[in-house]
């Protein structure tokens, strides 16, 4: 039984519609220069907050609904119908939905006041805020669609807010590429999307194609066609969450402004392949060695993250690599079917991510573009809140209790021995503690120690209306973690208990110490190898060996580069200098030449002159004659 | 709604073209006379698509008047839920062109009119012979847009698409012949209506070839890899709107050809070659995006871009089933609205700045940012993202090749990647990075420019997220078509199973 | 009787095609046209005694009418001809040659 709730289509509507008036805005105002920035800032941040304002709502009245039966919904109209397919384009929202929507409006409503301040000036901020809100828009409906079709409108929708703000500053080729890799990768991943939805249907979906339908039939589907099903579907999550092999467009992202590095890049979109899986649970839990699958890409994917996050120098691909790191355990945790951890992790991971990303622009913008950590230092008394605030999101990032981080990072790994997967435990303890010593070399080098920046003197805190938000991010990075406490540290996991994505297990204590005691070393180690490198003076290092291949990133791109790029750009150029003009014309021209040698044979005939036509026709008449002769005669 | 419907869609601007070409009218006025008459026939279009019927099935607006009774050649027009998409788009889609290409000679846009005449009139025809006096018709006015109005090498381009056709056609003629000899041996009358001709059980070898002859003269139409080598040449040298003729409305016949004749008609001997046909669409539609990657001309970029789209409808041409028939239907029109648009925005980027090189842009986002928005929509509605109409088509046309054959189905997914490669880039290049000195030279849309461009964004983004009154008025008769063809392959295939358990 | 008529038909009718195949000028070219003519006249004629009907009349009146059209245009042409090239010499008139 599924019960009606009016707030979700203008919860989706509001910002879409903000996208509108600002694109028609910037259109109609561009050639004047006659909008100031944070105008256009100003108008967009209504949209955010409202939906903010009615996801509270939805809250409360989802709240409202007894325990086992908390379904929203709000049925649009028929999308279309073609056959026995049915699709319709609808809107709705069960716990999961609803805490995904609570902290993408509020992480969104706070990136779009930061971005008043980040991008006051710009010349092209209308255009900035006008993707901006469509691309919350878009988040809202993949979240809230009612079926796979509707949240791919929204998988797709982000995913076009993400190239069009990754090309941002256009006036670089390099950032076009970067929008251009994004976009196409992304692409690769929504092949698999659309080709298991394919499948899906014609398995099960030929009596509705919601996901109330869905999760009706689900277990008709054999093991090969759910595994194949899922593995399809997860392809699409790859790309879209930046997991292997698809993951080598997130760093490149990172040349759109710092606000949608936080917003899309970290917070949000990155996690809609997370959140999808959580939503096809129904599917994957009919197919274990899926959710297997799923979970090795992931340590593996958050084991390379971290290798790579360890030798970068550009502050904010440290934090794109640690995105890509963080977003392997939340796979790792829905892979293994403790979808409730993953979420938890997504849910976390969207606080203090969104506010290191936050503060790393804070920083950018104080230094006038500067992104090296190596011409950074010392930054720690010129901006003191952004320190602050950035330290705390590193504590929660590294995972220290009682911060955020260390509550569902550990909830995954706990999840990974209880399913008897150790070595995806020990792979999971490790980047723990590669992650506690990337993040805290990142902080000693950019905040302590001595000056490096050659403007260090003029160097001041940054507007309030960028502060300010990086202050609520920091107090949800310390809060955020208690609202799903492990009966352990005496709470009651009121989240995974909300969500209900999963049968209750009983809590596992010896697991669960046995985790905590090992988590809370490697933190310790990570951090402490960080401090001994880092403090009181950072040098720049240079690397050899295997940092260096590592800082080079494994030359993934290269490889990818020369793989893929290089031969089908060798072949377009191919077919337009060989192929199209010599091969596939070459039937065209023998013909022509064909006509061309035989017009040519016969041309020797006509001799112009009127006596040879004469003999001509006394010979034919003579033949004809003969000819019929013969046949009347003979 | 003037009466009779069809015969008035077909001859008023056939007749308006030819007073244009014959009266000493200046230029102006000659674009007058084509727009009064594109508007009238955009109101006519729409109109036919309100009243139309889906559910009673059959002909609307149904005309029959004997021509040469001794064969059974008739004068019959009719539209079913098969033509009635693209006959709207080739009645309501001209006034754009007019609107925005102001600059030709009066002989120019009495071709125009022509065409639109011709072009309507293969649609509605109900009857073979007329279908392909139509189908050659429409040929002549594009000889004389591309040769006399065409780019510097006009004149191998209108050589190549015209032997192409010819021969296509000739073997189309011949398989005509062959189908209403048929009919007369079978059913002792000559007919070649279409309704007649669908009743025929076809089998064996020389019905094989016969259904070689359609594919091949409808192939080159589309045109199916590796019959395209006309089109690059052809819509590069073509001026915008003949082009735009070409890639939105004439491509999209021969497409429908194929459903109109070959489907109902052949069913059997295509089950047995469905499977190759697709696969060389596939192929075609790969070759083509990956040409498109090498271009550096840009309207040739968005002609190897049009091809490849096509072998999308190609593939969902040969699946022979429900949902692939109707995303065919609807891919038409928004493979017509979106890369049509394309080929028009490409087409005055070529007359503002006198360039069509690629490698000579950046930057013209800055420079025309209303253009580019509205080249954006244009492009994104041809690779298909979910919201544009596009999408519902190729969504539609994979899972109908899914279901046909999964390898089929995987390979026609793969144009969701190769779309946007090169689209992209095309993007990025001409749009975007520093502004270069031919791109100084664009100039912005005029208010009424964006006004005429509007309607037919605004017609991607509602065919994709409204598809269903349109797709309500063409399922029917997708539906019914599939079904006919499944029932006539499964009565093959059984008759075949007896034959394998008689040998055994 | 017949055999004699015909020879001399088939004869003259040999002689205007030698006179076509052989000479240059176009002049004497046309004259053996009209000898050619006027051997199917005669045959025409003889038939007609032979079968005693009138067609073969007929016929042959129709072949004198037709000529004498044909020798008024012809002369038309030869004069436009001998403005345009100066000679009569078929040899000189070979546009058509491929």
């Amino acid at each position: 039984m599924m019960h009606h709730s009016a707030l979700l289509l203008p919860m989706v509507i509001l910002p879409l519609a903000g996208a509108f008036v600002l694109g028609v805005l910037r259109l109609a105002t561009v050639r004047e220069r006659g909008m100031a920035a944070h105008h256009f800032g100003i108008i967009a941040a209504f949209g955010p907050i409202l939906s903010f304002l009615l996801a509270l709502g939805l809250l409360v009245q989802i709240n409202g609904l007894p325990g086992h039966d908390r379904v929203l919904s709000q049925s649009l109209y028929q999308w279309f119908a073609v056959g026995e397919m049915r699709v319709n384009f609808g809107l709705m929202a069960d716990p999961l939905a609803v805490l995904m929507v609570l902290f993408v409006t509020f992480v969104g409503s706070l990136i779009h006041i930061y971005s008043i301040g980040y991008m006051k000036g710009d010349p092209n901020a209308g255009a900035f805020f006008a993707y901006l809100n469509l691309f919350l828009g878009a988040m809202l409906i993949l979240v809230l669609g009612s079926g796979p079709l509707v949240m791919f409108v929204g998988w797709e929708g982000v995913g076009l807010c993400s190239y069009l703000l990754i090309s941002y500053y256009n006036d670089d080729r390099a950032n076009v590429a970067a929008g251009n890799k994004a976009f196409i990768v992304n692409r690769i991943g929504d092949l698999g999307f659309i080709l298991g939805l394919a499948l899906l249907f014609w398995a099960i979906g030929d009596t509705g194609f919601d996901y109330a339908d869905l999760r009706e039939r689900a277990p008709e589907l054999t093991p090969l066609l759910a595994l194949t099903v899922g593995l399809l579907l997860f392809i699409g999550a790859t790309g879209k969450s930046a997991q292997l092999p698809l993951y080598v467009w997130l760093p490149d992202a990172m040349a759109g402004p710092t606000p949608v590095s936080a917003l899309i890049h970290a917070a949000t979109m990155v996690t809609a392949g997370v959140y999808m899986v959580a939503r096809f649970s129904f599917l994957y839990m009919q197919s274990v060695p899926a959710g297997v699958i799923i979970a090795w890409v992931g340590i593996l994917t958050a084991l390379l993250g971290a290798i790579f996050g360890m030798f970068q120098r550009d502050i904010k691909k440290i934090l794109a690599y640690s995105t890509i790191s963080q977003l392997g355990y939340m796979f790792v945790g829905v892979g293994l079917a403790a979808y409730s951890a993953g979420i938890f992790h997504v849910f976390t991971h969207a606080f203090f991510k969104a506010l290191l990303f936050l503060g790393a622009g804070s920083v950018i913008t104080a230094l006038h573009h500067q992104q090296d950590i190596w011409r950074m230092g010392g930054l720690k008394k010129r901006l003191p809140i952004t320190y602050v605030t950035m330290l705390i999101g590193a504590l929660a990032l590294a995972g220290v209790p009682p911060l955020a981080g260390f509550f569902s990072k550990d909830e995954i790994l706990v999840a990974a021995l209880a399913t008897g997967h150790p070595v995806i435990w020990l792979l999971g303890i490790l980047v723990a503690g590669m992650t506690a010593y990337y993040t805290f070399r990142l902080i000693f080098v950019v905040f302590h120690g001595t000056p490096r920046d050659a403007h260090y003197e003029e160097v001041t805190e940054s507007l309030r209306v960028m502060t300010i938000p990086l202050m609520i991010l920091a107090a949800g990075a310390v809060l955020a973690g208690f609202i799903n406490l492990p009966p352990i540290l005496g709470g009651h996991q009121l989240l995974s208990h909300w969500l209900g994505l999963e049968a209750h297990h009983s809590p596992h204590i010896k697991l669960e110490l046995l985790t905590i005691l090992a988590s809370l070393t490697v933190c310790a180690v990570g951090i402490g190898i960080a401090y001994r490198r880092f403090i009181p003076t950072a040098v720049e290092p240079v690397y050899h060996g295997f940092a260096r291949f590592a800082e080079a990133k494994f030359h993934v791109d290269e490889l990818y580069d020369s793989l893929f790029v290089q031969p089908l750009l060798g072949a377009g150029a191919a077919i337009r200098r060989v192929v199209e003009p010599r091969i596939v014309d070459g039937p065209v021209q023998a013909v022509v030449w064909l006509y061309r040698a035989g017009a040519d044979a016969v041309s020797a005939v006509q001799s112009g002159y009127v006596r040879v036509y004469a003999i001509y026709m006394v010979v034919g008449v003579g033949l004809l004659s003969f000819a019929v002769y013969r046949l009347l005669v003979g | 709604m003037i009466t009779p419907p069809l015969s008035t869609m077909i001859f008023l601007p056939l007749l308006a073209g030819l007073v244009v070409l014959v009266l000493p009218l200046g230029r102006e006025s000659a674009r007058a006379v084509g727009l009064a008459v594109a508007v009238l026939m955009a109101a006519f279009s729409i109109n036919l698509f309100a009243l139309f019927d889906p559910i009673s099935g059959g002909f609307a607006f149904y005309e029959s008047y004997p021509l040469v009774p001794a064969l059974g050649i008739g004068y019959r027009l009719g539209v079913d839920g098969l033509s009635l998409l693209l006959l709207v788009a080739a009645g309501a889609l001209f006034p754009v062109v007019y609107l925005l290409f102001s600059t030709k000679s009066r002989g120019y846009y009495g071709c125009l009119l022509i065409v639109q005449g011709t072009m309507i009139g293969a649609i509605c025809a109900a009857d073979l012979v007329l279908f392909y006096f139509f189908y050659e018709l429409m040929l002549l006015p594009i000889f004389f847009m591309i040769g006399l109005y065409g780019g510097p090498n006009r004149v191998g381009a209108t050589l190549k698409i015209t032997i192409y056709t010819i021969a296509g056609s000739l073997l189309m003629l011949a398989s005509c012949v062959y189908l209403g000899v048929v009919y007369q041996a079978q059913s002792g009358v000559w007919s070649f209506a279409v309704a007649d001709l669908a009743t025929l059980r076809l089998s064996g070898t020389v019905a094989t070839i016969a259904l070689l002859g359609f594919v091949l003269a409808f192939a080159v139409k589309i045109p199916l890899f590796p019959l395209h080598t006309w089109l690059p040449d052809a819509y590069t040298e073509a001026p915008p709107a003949a082009t735009f003729v070409l890639s939105a409305i004439m491509a999209k016949i021969g497409a429908y050809g194929v459903l109109r004749f070959v489907l109902p008609i052949f069913p059997e001997p295509l089950g047995k070659i469905s499977l190759l046909l697709a696969f060389l669409a596939v192929v075609g539609m790969a070759y083509c995006g990956i040409a498109a990657l090498g271009q550096r001309d840009m309207k040739r970029l968005l002609a190897f871009c049009s091809a490849s789209h096509m072998g999308i409808i190609g593939v969902g041409l040969f699946c022979l089933n429900v949902q692939a028939i109707t995303g065919v239907l609807y891919q038409m029109v928004a493979h017509a609205t979106s890369v049509g648009l394309l080929f028009l925005l490409a087409g005055l980027i070529e007359e503002r700045t006198s360039s069509r090189d690629i490698e000579s842009f950046g930057g013209l986002g800055g420079q025309a940012p209303l253009f580019s928005v509205f080249f954006m929509v244009a492009l994104l509605g041809s690779v298909g993202l979910p919201g544009t109409a596009s999408f519902i088509g190729e969504f539609l046309i994979i899972v109908g090749a899914v279901k046909f054959n999964l390898v089929i189905g995987i390979l026609a997914g793969t144009s969701m990647i190769i779309a946007v490669t090169y689209m992209l880039w095309l993007f990025g290049r001409v749009f975007f990075g520093p502004r270069t000195k031919t791109a100084t030279t664009m100039r912005d849309l005029t208010p009424i420019e964006s006004l005429t461009v509007l309607p037919l964004i605004v017609l991607i983004v509602v065919m994709g997220l409204f598809p269903g009154p349109f797709i309500d008025k063409i399922e029917p008769a997708a539906d019914t078509l599939s079904a006919q063809v499944s029932r006539s392959s499964a009565a093959a295939g059984a008759i075949l199973a007896q034959r394998g358990d008689g040998d055994g | 009787m017949i055999e004699h008529a015909l020879y001399l038909s088939v004869a003259l009718f040999c002689l205007g095609v030698l006179g076509v195949i052989t000479r240059r000028n176009v002049f004497v070219v046309f004259m053996a046209i009209e000898l050619m003519l006027n051997g199917a006249n005669l045959g025409f004629i003889a038939f007609a005694r032979l079968h005693e009907s009138m067609d073969g009349h007929v016929l042959a009146l129709l072949v004198m009418a037709v000529a004498a059209a044909e020798a008024a245009l012809a002369l038309a042409v030869i004069i436009l001809l001998h403005k345009h090239k100066g000679k009569l010499d078929t040899n000189v008139f070979n546009l058509l040659r491929g």
